[in-house]
């Protein structure tokens, strides 16, 4: 009998364990993310969302600290390149103590579900994230039929 | 309508029911010389309005609230909303009524300026 409920202990210890370990898996997967902040400009590429709204296609681009001067846009069809880099923005005469902030070069091309109109496409850069409007071409767009 | 499904309707349909969004730690640059600390914090797409910094007791709390106006349907979605929260400790030498912050391209620049006892100070050696 005494034996068992020491097994039992073992049990609920072991079970605590886990939960503790459950518990630090989301801490782990907060700081995972937020390591991912690191990489999106140092490991070459910003993150990115895209957006279909029917006769246009938007691109959210994050990129903290770059200014407008350091960025390209280029489309062709349904290519589209961002590149650009982000300079250090380090004072001078400031001794370091942290440096999490990535400083380098960057490109990223995306294929889009279609093509876009080259010529209609606005960019926008505002609090460090680039908005893309991308009306779809003609061709592209959703024809409505009407039924006879 | 049996208990359960009245609890889960009521939850619903509850006001106080926010989406929480998740909370991440911006990456910073933290710099000094001899007149304040400077610091560095990534946030992109949060406004100003929606940036808090706060110091008490020796811990300095960043806080900033990115919400995203979408339109359409995502295609892909890498970054969402999210807090940006980070906390850390300062000492107690920095002047507090002085602090004062600028958000340029979603980069948060924070002078922490030292008070003037805690600035180093050039003795003069007399020559006896």
């Amino acid at each position: 009998m005494w034996t068992r409920s020491s097994d039992f202990d073992r049990m609920f210890t072991a079970m605590d364990l886990l939960r503790s370990r459950m518990n630090r898996v989301f801490t782990d997967y907060d700081r995972l993310y937020g390591k991912g902040y690191e990489w999106t400009v140092t490991e070459g590429a910003p993150r990115t969302n895209l957006y279909d709204a029917g006769d246009h296609f938007e691109i959210r681009a994050e990129l903290a600290g770059i200014t407008k001067e350091d960025l390209n846009v280029k489309i062709q069809g349904n290519y589209l390149e961002v590149s650009g880099k982000r300079k250090p923005d380090a004072p001078e005469g400031y001794t370091t103590h942290r440096v999490e902030r990535g400083t380098t070069a960057f490109s990223r091309s995306f294929t889009l579900p279609a093509d876009v109109d080259a010529e209609q496409v606005t960019a926008n850069l505002k609090d460090g994230i680039l908005t893309l409007i991308l009306p779809k071409a003609e061709a592209a767009k959703l024809k409505q039929v009407t039924i006879n | 309508m049996d208990e359960r499904t009245e609890l889960a309707k009521r939850e619903e349909n509850m006001m106080e029911k926010s989406y929480e969004i998740p909370a991440v730690a911006p990456v910073v640059d933290i710099f000094e010389n001899d007149d304040e600390i400077l610091l560095h914090a990534d946030m992109p797409g949060v406004a100003k309005e929606n940036i808090s910094v706060n110091i008490d007791n020796g811990k300095l709390s960043l806080s900033g609230v990115r919400k995203l106006e979408t339109e359409g349907a995502a295609t892909w979605s890498e970054f969402g909303d999210v807090e940006f929260r980070r906390t850390f400790s300062v000492p107690q030498t920095i002047d507090v009524g002085k602090v004062n912050a600028e958000l340029k391209e979603g980069v948060l620049k924070l002078h922490l300026p030292k008070s003037e006892a805690a600035k180093p100070r050039q003795i003069e050696i007399h020559a006896g």
